[in-house]
């Protein structure tokens, strides 16, 4: 295939992959994680059976690439109070018990390893950075909401 | 005897100087290209990756901190704050050392490529200058004000950056690929001039 008609494809790939699977997931985090976990730890090349079966494997890896740095992109412009607000709704939408994610995530890190390849250093740490504050405010109000009497502050996710 | 000595003096500290002359670093003319793409990966991380406003925005954005302030000013101001010290920090270390390497090219080499006027030369030397102790005053500024006291600074560093980029950008312009094509234009057929 020719490299235009390759570029060509990878676009309606990643059309088709913004449409479909990612259509419903309105948070970018959202995204960066679900996108993450579509890519194999051992190659670092990304596979979506669907997507690989409309196009070829090489376009849908290449979509799949384009769409998480697009989403991690997101992430890095957001602003904190924004991060807070996608924290506590992808929380919400794991359905596990809010301290039990809490202490996954504070422990685990998880996200460390949802970044796409290629994203300087910097812009990969401010987002950590925002995320680890994201959580404690979660956290925090987590507590706050736990408390008998202590309605200061509103539910984890508004 | 005494003029004897001190004839055998001058004579072995002319030599001294002719050794030391000698030892002397050149260029290397075999490391230009490295030195030439080097410079071209420091100017690109500069643009792309370290001077973009959003970036900017978002490392010392009042916002941020006017909204853990309002939700939570205890101890999570404090992480907010340390932890936003700590990026502004980083963000001061990784142009500081950017700037270096321009510098560093421009010293060097840019004489191989580019006729620089001496106006140029001084623009650009009062440039790098002011970037060094701008970058100086505000790594002191972050460390005794925080990253929310400092936003003039920043301003300061990020508008001198950009005036070396756009000088360095000149210098390097024959590496981007529209140049490479042009010269591959007025080649040979076979290409045999790149």
């Amino acid at each position: 295939m020719s490299a235009p008609a390759k570029h060509v494809d990878v676009l309606a790939a990643a059309d088709d992959l913004r449409r479909r699977t990612l259509a419903g997931m309105a948070q970018p985090l959202e995204r960066l994680i679900y996108l993450a976990s579509t890519r194999d730890y051992n190659t670092g090349l990304y596979y979506h059976h669907g997507l690989a079966l409309r196009f070829s494997e090489e376009a849908a890896c290449e979509a799949l690439a384009d769409c998480h740095r697009e989403a991690f992109e997101e992430l890095v412009d957001a602003s904190l109070e924004q991060l807070v607000h996608e924290l506590g709704a992808y929380l919400e939408s794991t359905r596990v018990a809010p301290n039990d994610f809490i202490v996954a995530w504070k422990g685990l890190e998880p996200y460390r390893v949802a970044i796409p390849v290629g994203i300087d250093s910097l812009s990969s740490e401010l987002v950590f950075s925002n995320l680890k504050v994201a959580l404690a405010i979660l956290e925090a109000r987590l507590t706050a909401r736990t408390k008998p009497g202590a309605s200061r502050h509103p539910s984890p996710v508004q | 005897m005494i003029g004897l000595v001190l004839y055998l003096l001058v004579g072995v500290g002319l030599l001294v100087i002719l050794w030391v002359l000698a030892r002397r670093e050149r260029a290397p003319v075999e490391g230009c290209g490295r030195q030439f793409v080097e410079a071209r990966q420091a100017l690109r991380t500069l643009q792309l990756g370290l001077l973009p406003d959003n970036l900017i925005k978002r490392i010392f954005d009042r916002e941020d901190f006017r909204y853990v302030m309002a939700m939570s000013p205890g101890e999570i101001g404090e992480l907010f704050l340390q932890e936003r010290k700590r990026i502004s920090l980083m963000w001061l270390r990784r142009v500081r050392c950017e700037i270096r390497n321009l510098m560093q090219f421009h010293l060097n080499y840019s004489r191989l490529h580019a006729k620089l006027s001496l106006l140029t030369e001084i623009r650009l030397a009062l440039d790098f200058t002011l970037l060094l102790l701008a970058c100086r005053a505000l790594r002191m500024l972050l460390y005794m004000r925080g990253p929310y006291g400092a936003g003039a600074m920043v301003g300061v560093l990020t508008a001198a950056a950009g005036r070396v980029c756009a000088s360095s950008e000149k210098s390097l312009a024959f590496l981007n690929p529209p140049a490479l094509e042009s010269i591959r234009r007025d080649s040979a057929g076979d290409g045999a001039t790149i």
